[in-house]
């Protein structure tokens, strides 16, 4: 066991807790000491709870001492993009219009985590109300990346992917509605999934876009992510969309081998425009994939322009119709960014909207059919590294838009689909920035991308690597 | 499919109720526009019986062995 006890993967936390090898409160303690040296640095956490924190680390060493664990997750300290209601308690969605709002009922999947037996750390940092792709805030400040502080950690879950790089939190909640849990992963050089459409429930997480938005885990393993995933997908009274299902054993999927898999790499589009250091790792994980016993085969999808396209008229409408009310009200309480954003869908025609919408069966099919024979496909999560600060914050860059363009381009069409999405460590830069790699597959079928990224990372390390502090 | 004008957008956003001045409605021509150009040969070719649920219809699981 690692002298540290914050720097073990949540899986390996969970079990030492069980097996009452280190204790919730040494270990809530250990999460609690890096939050304090290296939060000042990063601006991951929205609020940090301590003495509450402690407090129910005590309860849960008080309650193994008597008898089990309470759940799979017993006694393990765990913070979350703040957009997860949580009865009691506050929930900024990052934003000021909710600063003071005070969470009547607690988010299913949150719920789900309480009921394994974690333990409550405080809240995370966030792009206000999830909808930007960098990790600014006007109003909480940017959150920064644990690699090097003067770039961004991708949004919107920009303090689940900097706090679990920098080994703040075991794990995080994230959401991803047009790639809100890839970006931090591969920005910050952690692991993310984005689950299906109704994988997991919505119920009590904040909305952006009911057609796309999904919840998701950040954490450093794939199988940390198998293990959250699984306590939290299945069917939900509270949210009729979610999937009834039975659950897979995900954590079964991540001890099976690769051998004999075929993964499809993209003749076109996601290979297109890489800096070079990404098209490297792209070459180096296909390599890595293959020794596995993998077979790789190249796929020719349908243009996934139109599939992004499809999604900015989605999100952006559904956006805007829920913002409605406070765009006519508070307008003056939104960053500039947002609202910019928000005024977009204003402009989309009913007609279009519901184009697009009726478009996604058709398109998801023809996806499915040029996958046909393939078990997943890999791609890069974006073709870049993560850009700094400076050159991404709208209105004070020119490059920013174009920047915002680029790293958004990959993930886009996913969430159109509703496809899971697996992104994983795949390599570091030369100025050590992390790049990851997506692993995307059918619908509900998150066990073959938790197959395919935990054998990746049983023979690579770049998920172990943890920053200095600066 | 063409994107709308900034003359086309602020009459729509009057429309919704939620109105923008000219700049704002430059400002968002520019931004949406290449979603309206990306969207251009879906548009107006869907057949006449397709429903939204077909996506659920797809989506339902074809899990690999």
């Amino acid at each position: 066991m690692s002298s540290e006890p914050a720097l073990m993967s949540l899986t390996a936390v969970a079990k030492a807790i069980a097996d009452k090898r280190v204790s919730s409160r040494e270990v809530t303690q250990s999460c609690l000491d890096r939050i304090a040296k290296w939060n000042p640095k990063l601006n991951a956490f929205m609020a940090i709870e301590a003495d509450d924190a402690l407090k129910a680390a005590d309860s849960a060493d008080a309650a193994l001492a008597k008898g089990g664990p309470k759940g799979a997750l017993h006694g393990v300290p765990l913070a979350h993009k703040d957009m997860y209601y949580d009865k009691g308690k506050v929930v900024t969605c990052g934003s000021k219009i909710r600063k003071d709002f005070v969470a009547t009922t607690t988010s299913t999947a949150l719920q789900r985590l309480k009921d394994a037996g974690t333990v409550r750390l405080g809240s995370l940092q966030m792009v206000e109300f999830a909808y930007g792709p960098t990790g600014h805030n006007p109003h909480y400040g940017a959150v920064r990346n644990p690699w090097n502080i003067d770039h961004i950690t991708g949004g919107s879950s920009s303090g689940s992917g900097s706090a679990v790089a920098a080994r703040l939190t075991f794990a995080a909640l994230g959401s991803d509605t047009g790639g809100s849990i890839r970006m931090p992963a591969h920005f910050c050089g952690v692991t993310g999934l984005k689950t299906t459409v109704g994988l997991i429930s919505r119920a009590g997480a904040m909305p952006l876009s009911w057609t796309l938005d999904t919840v998701g885990p950040l954490a450093q393993t794939v199988e940390d992510c198998a293990l959250l995933t699984g306590l939290m997908a299945g069917a939900d009274a509270e949210d009729p969309t979610a999937s009834d299902l039975p659950v897979p054993n995900y954590m079964a999927a991540a001890r099976e081998p690769i051998k004999g898999l075929k993964i499809g790499v993209p003749a076109a589009f996601y290979v297109d425009d890489l800096d070079a250091e990404v098209a490297r790792a792209l070459d180096e994980t296909l390599a890595t994939l293959k020794k596995e016993g993998a077979e790789i085969v190249k796929v020719e999808l349908p243009d996934q322009r139109q599939l992004s396209a499809a999604c900015q008229f989605v999100l952006a409408t559904e956006a805007a119709s829920l913002h409605k009310r406070w765009m006519i009200e508070r307008p003056q309480d939104y960053g500039a960014q947002v609202l910019m954003r928000l005024q977009n869908g204003l402009a989309i025609p009913a007609v279009s909207y519901l184009e697009a919408i009726r478009w996604r069966g058709p398109a998801l099919a023809a996806y499915l059919a040029a996958v046909e024979g393939t078990d997943a496909v890999i791609a890069p999560v974006a073709p870049m590294p993560a850009a700094t600060i400076a050159e991404s914050d709208v209105g004070n860059s020119p490059e920013a838009e174009a920047v915002i363009q680029r790293i958004t381009r990959f993930t886009r069409p996913i969430n159109y689909l509703g496809l899971p999405s697996l992104s994983i460590p795949a390599g570091f830069t030369k100025s050590g920035l992390p790049v990851g790699m997506q692993i995307i597959g059918r619908s509900f079928d998150e066990a073959m991308l938790i197959r395919i990224g935990a054998a990746f990372q049983r023979a690579t390390d770049f998920h172990q690597k943890v920053p200095k502090l600066p | 499919m063409t994107r709308p004008t900034a003359k086309e957008i602020k009459a729509l956003s009057d429309v919704a109720g939620v109105p923008v001045d000219s700049d704002v409605a430059a400002r968002i021509a520019n931004s949406i526009g290449p979603a309206f150009e990306g969207f251009a040969p879906v548009a107006g070719t869907l057949p006449f019986d397709l429903e939204p649920a077909t996506y659920l219809l797809v989506q339902a699981p074809r899990v690999t062995k």
